[in-house]
């Protein structure tokens, strides 16, 4: 076993890259699908039964599928469907988003749901419509019970974005594994890639128990 | 706690009530409900829990939509849609049993978000407003303060002087004590006292029968969905007509 | 847009193959994390002062990285430090027992965390030994509340033996992958894996709900 460590701070700009591609893909993702997961748990809420079966259609299809499989999908159907290329980024983040949104408008779900029923009364008694009472009385409120699932939801979907490295989307997987296949430094590479998404993942992963701490429901 | 009890001037009522129906599945929560509220008039509602009182106060500003019959406010029938009704909640002020203040927002906050988002006031206007409510309820010097930092009794007062911003015509009361501590019952009975001394007009729920005795211009006994009896309160209470009537206050310890 | 599944009708003795491979390994994972996560739950809660540390490291770790990272790292690398070669599958069991084993060690530790002090206060006031106070009376409880999460392990486990398509298991993602190729019918072959991997899971998150429901009415003893 002849191991030569000096192929990772060779390649360390590229890997950097990776790793801004991966950051990049997490925060657009959450960026699309925090106000998806909204829209979703407010038609999943709303009376009308077209909005409400639709909702729960969408989250129970991405709640029972693979992520990969949804990826691959995405790849072969979006360019066929829609009649346009895409490039392998916006593919895999349109894959990210239609699967985490369907998980956040769960969490929004509930959330909104634990609100008293109370509260949006006292809002429609002072004259609000229904999307006021909403907006300054239940979303402020339920944002608080919310945010220490959405920070688990968040570090799941930062691991979630290595898979879209099988459609050579070149993010922090896709970097390490292709320096491999060219180098031949297989151990020194894969650990490297796994050292480097765990020193990125523990510090999420304390943040979040944190946050379950400070922020937890004890209604 | 004055004998200056407000009689219908002849002016018409504010609201009437006629043959009202309210069905939650099979169960009849109203029943053929019928009675008037007149402009300054103080109307309590009392009676067994489950009587139908709070359904009927929640139909008065369209949380809930009657099934049958009509409401009347100032001649208008009350509309059937519950947008229709939004409007309508802007002259009617609710204070609820669970005081319902939000706790994401400053006394001051609570009190004038009415003004603030439905009145569309300016932040000034607003403020300014909510400040004069919280001094009339003795509660000024907690503008700053959370609801969770307050009292039952001083939440409860926030919350109405968060109703009366909106400068209601008619102010609806649901059981407003009955989730109070006793000490802190007075406070807030006082305030409702001054309020109807002052002039407006208020439908209360209530279990306070001495409040209702002494500050009720009419006081309205529900059984079962159905009114069995209403009156002036010296009738109520000292010489009620219908015999369930008497039952009913005797149970609660009213000697009458 | 027209569509032709003949290619996978043809082929679906292939993609049954993949599916009792999907099945097979979902299975021998479920089993695997169950007994090593629990052993590392118990561990936690119960084991030495010393102990607990390298635990909670590995617990962590298994938090942070990505699934991914794990099967490749044991198919590629494991080789390379150890001399052992493993065939696709045992790899792919290793990693994914490895990485759920941990959330099964979390799940443990909040349901036992979960019973109320005062029942082991009870049991040792009846004369019980701490290790009779944990299996009479503690772990009963405890399971009763993990029940739910565990439903869930199983819902992500089927998910994740899809990933192991990228070391080369046969199971059903790889084969649709291999069939996709061949025929040039993507869409068809991947709508197929999509129906297949629904039906078998949405039964689980459903049994997964309802439990969940049933077991709100319990309350917090």
């Amino acid at each position: 076993m002849n191991l030569d460590w000096s192929v990772v701070w060779h390649n360390a700009g590229a890997l950097a890259e990776g790793t801004e591609l991966t950051v990049a893909l997490a925060v657009l993702t959450m960026a699309i699908a925090v106000p998806g997961g909204i829209v979703l748990a407010l038609m999943r809420l709303s009376g009308s039964r077209l909005l409400s079966g639709a909702s729960a259609s969408f989250v129970e299809l991405f709640r029972n599928l693979p992520l990969i499989l949804v990826i691959y999908t995405a790849y072969y159907v979006m360019p066929i469907s829609l009649g346009l290329t895409f490039s392998p980024f916006t593919t895999g983040l349109v894959a990210l988003a239609l699967n985490v949104s369907a998980y956040n408008g769960e969490t929004f779900r509930a959330g909104i749901g634990s609100i008293r029923k109370g509260q949006s009364e006292a809002a429609f008694a002072l004259g609000m419509s229904r999307w006021q009472a909403m907006r300054e009385v239940v979303l402020p409120q339920a944002a608080r019970r919310v945010l220490p699932v959405l920070a688990s939801t968040w570090v799941s979907l930062f691991k979630d974005t290595s898979l879209v490295s099988v459609i050579a989307v070149g993010e922090l997987a896709y970097t390490a594994m292709r320096i491999r296949s060219q180098t031949f430094r297989v151990l020194e590479m894969l650990t490297a890639m796994a050292a480097i998404y765990w020193a990125l993942g523990y510090p999420q992963a304390k943040l979040v128990d944190w946050l379950h701490r400070r922020l937890g429901v004890s209604e | 706690m004055s004998a200056d009890h407000h009689r219908p001037s002849g002016a018409p009522p504010v609201l009437v009530y006629r043959n009202v129906r309210k069905l939650f599945g099979d169960f009849v929560a109203l029943d053929d409900v019928s009675m008037e509220v007149h402009r300054e008039q103080v109307v309590c509602l009392i009676g067994p829990s489950g009587s139908g009182k709070s359904t009927l106060l929640r139909c008065t500003n369209g949380l809930e939509l009657i099934d049958g019959g009509e409401i009347r406010l100032d001649g208008e029938k009350l509309p059937a849609d519950w947008d229709g009704m939004r409007r309508v909640r802007q002259r009617m002020g609710m204070v609820f049993q669970n005081f319902e203040l939000f706790p994401h927002r400053t006394t001051l906050g609570n009190v004038a978000i009415g003004p603030l988002t439905v009145l569309r006031m300016t932040r000034a206007a607003a403020e300014a407003r909510a400040m004069a409510l919280l001094d009339k309820v003795g509660l000024a010097d907690k503008r700053s303060s959370f609801p969770a930092e307050l009292s039952g009794g001083q939440q409860q007062r926030v919350a109405i002087a968060r109703a009366l911003a909106m400068e209601p015509t008619v102010m609806l009361f649901d059981e407003p004590t009955s989730a109070l501590d006793p000490e802190t019952i007075g406070e807030v009975l006082n305030v409702m006292k001054r309020l109807a001394e002052e002039g407006m007009t208020m439908i209360v729920v209530t279990h306070e029968m001495a409040f209702a005795r002494r500050v009720a211009d009419w006081v309205v006994v529900f059984e079962r969905g159905a009114v069995i009896e209403q009156g002036p309160p010296a009738q109520i209470f000292d010489a009620p007509l219908v015999g369930r009537t008497h039952e009913f206050l005797s149970h609660l310890g009213w000697a009458g | 847009m027209e569509f032709d599944f003949s290619p996978v009708i043809d082929s679906w003795r292939f993609l049954l193959g993949g599916l009792g491979v999907t099945l097979a390994l979902s299975a021998l994972t479920m089993l695997c994390s169950l007994v090593l996560g629990g052993a590392v739950g118990l561990a936690r809660c119960y084991g030495p002062a010393w102990l607990r540390w390298p635990l909670v490291f590995y617990i962590d770790s298994m938090r942070a990285v990505p699934v991914l990272v794990v099967l490749v790292w044991s198919y590629f690398a494991l080789p390379i430090v150890t001399g052992i070669v493993l065939p696709p599958f045992w790899a792919a069991l290793v990693a994914l027992s490895l990485h759920i084993a941990a959330y099964v060690a979390e799940i443990v530790r909040a349901g036992v965390g979960s019973v109320r002090p005062g029942q082991t206060r009870a049991a040792f006031a009846l004369g019980m030994s701490r290790a009779q106070a944990i299996r009479q009376v503690i772990l009963p409880q405890a399971l009763v509340r993990m029940l739910p999460a565990f439903g869930s392990i199983l819902s992500i486990t089927i998910k994740d033996t899809a990933i192991a398509a990228v070391i080369a298991v046969p199971e059903y993602m790889k084969q649709s992958q291999t069939l996709a190729g061949e025929s040039f019918r993507p869409i068809e072959v991947f709508l197929v894996a999509m129906a297949v991997y629904f039906i078998i899971l949405f039964p689980v998150t459903r049994a997964v709900d309802m439990v969940y429901v049933r077991l709100a009415h319990l309350g917090r003893s």
